[in-house]
């Protein structure tokens, strides 16, 4: 399929990680409608910062962040999934579900504000629950059980349980940041046929994964990250060595 | 269609038994320790060469037997719901509000001072003072909040040290501008309109303060479990890392939490106030704040759990006073009583020590999420 209109971008972006240092060091991209672009990368570089920094869950230090042509750099995590940004984050235990809410409260995380969930300050339990038992058959979480403590849930059908939560509001922009880790095989191809039919219907899909063969079997394009930079771009089909030569910063310097 | 149905009615029969363990699972630790806590203090009564029975049955028959007893008991209870409330709400965002103290006394002073002032709107007063405590003890309650929140000053410490900061402001001004006629330090008095009527029927002191307090752990009870900021509250308090990644400020309902807290608390003090005392003397009644937290972590900080965690220190108090008339065993009995509760509904090892593992999976899980352990 022939990728659209740019639907995520990033320019020159600088972020700074927990401790200070820059982690992401003058990053440009662009994710288009209909494309899945990977990122590549050894853990722990820049990549996690990247995504949160996309996502507006951290601050920017420098460059800008555009969802569909409007600059969002300094909008929240709430302002950008407003304008149809989807974001499952690497670490499910402590960022993507409150463990110990249930099923249909982890549902409505982000839109228990909105419509129907909520109305003039007070939020409705029997309508999430309702919404959240449709979301959790759909994704065919296991136990569909919209009351159940999300913590109880094996790591495979808690990811299963956000990846519901993220991709039910039909946004136009999805990050996922290592959606499969530490999750069963069953599990993973189900999530690998979801990011699929995202595609395929036209979203823009930004996959950070450590997987090479995960990042290759769904990528259009791959960006490889190095020490916060983009080390190179490659297609789907590049072999493990020029992928591991990136990796480790020995590509050709080019910039995305 | 009718499966349909039929599935409903089955997720609403479960949710039906979800409830009814989730309350039997609550329950189980408060009622083990209340026992444990009477067979200890049974221990204590012999030594000091008094029949438990005697004892106990006077205990009991002094804080329910009666209606002149129950009156006691609730009136004892009514302040501990508010303050134990205050504790729960700001539990449920995770933070510890050791403030009670402080608060409640704010909230006195403020219904102390507006009672006297707005004396000549005779029973219009009575809401617009308590209005007055709500507003106070929000601000009060903000305090620590601003200073956890974007200072990084920890709650317990702040909200400790703001205690002795509320309870001498208070002081000062009962003692100052707002000082009556004649040699006892304290407050004028409210005029009669302006005080909170009692409920009668033989129940002595108690007034509708204690209807006041049920509306309040009503309200508590909405606003955690069906408003946006209450979810927001439960989320920050259940994962702040989550709860940021789904957008919402941490900070901000750090600072509401503990404001909503104090508001509940100076409620409280404000009831005591226009309901018991009609002024503010110097000393005022202490420990009101204190034993809310023990209120709390026995309700497990939830609205149901403070009201009845409050009438079980409401009732203690109340009958250890007849205990006390009755047989020679001192009126400390009670805060042995309660202090063992405590000890126990705390130790949650202890406590699967003695009911075994198993009884405590059960209960165990929601348990260690009251306490945050």
């Amino acid at each position: 399929m022939e990728a659209g209109e740019p639907r995520l971008a990033a320019e020159g972006l600088v972020v700074h990680s927990n401790t200070g240092a820059t982690a992401v060091d003058g990053v440009s991209l662009e994710v288009r409608a209909g494309e899945i672009l990977g990122i590549a990368g050894v853990d722990g570089n820049g990549q996690t910062e990247l995504a949160e920094a996309l996502a507006g869950v951290r601050a920017v230090a420098g460059g800008g962040v555009h969802l569909d042509g409007e600059d969002v750099t300094s909008s929240g995590a709430d302002a950008r999934q407003g304008r149809g940004l989807a974001y499952v984050p690497e670490d499910r235990g402590s960022k993507g579900l409150v463990q110990d809410f249930s099923l249909y409260e982890n549902n409505a995380l982000k839109t228990y504000d909105e419509r129907p969930f909520s109305r003039w300050g007070w939020i409705f339990p029997s309508v999430m629950r309702r919404s959240a038992a449709e979301n959790l058959r759909a994704y065919d979480v296991r136990p569909a059980d919209p009351d159940a403590r999300a913590g109880s849930l094996s790591g495979g059908n808690q990811q299963k349980a956000i990846l519901a939560r993220e991709l039910s509001g039909d946004p136009g922009v999805i990050i996922a940041s290592q959606p499969t880790r530490g999750v069963d095989v069953g599990a993973i191809e189900f999530i690998h046929r979801r990011l699929l039919e995202q595609r395929s219907e036209g979203k823009a899909i930004l996959l950070i994964s450590l997987e090479l063969e995960e990042i290759r079997s769904l990528s259009d394009r791959i960006l490889v990250m190095y020490a916060g930079r983009i080390a190179g771009e490659v297609g789907p089909y590049a072999t493990d060595e020029e992928l591991g030569l990136l990796m480790a910063g020995r590509g050709a310097e080019r910039s995305a | 269609m009718s499966e349909e149905r039929r599935e409903q009615e089955g997720s609403l029969q479960s949710r039906i038994i979800q409830v009814i363990i989730g309350i039997g699972g609550a329950l189980v630790f408060p009622v083990i320790a209340i026992l444990i806590s009477f067979v200890i203090g049974a221990v204590i009564v012999l030594a000091t060469g008094n029949n438990p029975l005697t004892a106990y049955s006077a205990l009991i028959g002094g804080a329910f037997g009666s209606a002149t007893g129950l009156g006691r008991t609730l009136l004892y209870t009514t302040p501990l719901i508010f303050t134990g409330l205050a504790v729960a709400v700001a539990f449920r965002a995770g933070l510890f509000n050791i403030g009670g103290e402080g608060q409640l006394y704010i909230g006195a002073i403020t219904a102390a001072w507006l009672g006297v002032s707005l004396g000549g709107l005779g029973v219009a007063a009575i809401p617009l003072a308590l209005a007055a405590c709500v507003v106070t003890g929000f601000m009060w309650g903000a305090i620590p909040g601003v200073l956890k929140a974007y200072f990084g000053a920890h709650e317990v410490i702040t909200t400790i040290m703001l205690n002795v900061i509320a309870i001498n402001l208070a002081y000062y001004l009962a003692q100052n501008p707002l000082r009556q006629q004649g040699p006892i330090p304290g407050t004028e008095s409210v005029p009669a309109e302006v005080r909170i009527p009692l409920i009668g029927i033989g129940l002595g002191r108690t007034n509708y303060g204690l209807a006041i307090a049920l509306l309040a752990a009503l309200v508590v009870y909405l606003l955690l479990w069906r408003t946006r900021l209450g979810f927001r509250i439960r989320a920050v308090g259940l994962s702040p890392g989550a709860a940021g990644y789904a957008g919402m400020s941490i900070g901000v309902n750090t600072v509401l939490a503990l404001a909503i807290g104090g508001s509940f608390a100076a409620l409280g003090g404000g009831v005591e106030i226009l309901g018991v005392y009609g002024n503010m003397d110097v000393p005022f009644v202490a420990n009101l704040g204190f034993s809310g937290i023990g209120v709390a972590l026995l309700g497990r900080n939830h609205p149901v759990g403070v009201v009845l965690g409050a009438l079980l220190f409401g009732g203690l108090n109340s009958g250890a006073q007849e205990m006390q008339f009755a047989t020679d065993v001192p009126l400390q009995l009670a805060s042995v009583l309660l202090a063992v509760i405590l000890l126990l509904v705390t130790a949650t090892r202890l406590v699967e020590f003695i009911i075994g593992k198993r009884a405590r999976a059960l209960a165990g899980a929601r348990l260690e999420k009251g306490l945050g352990g």
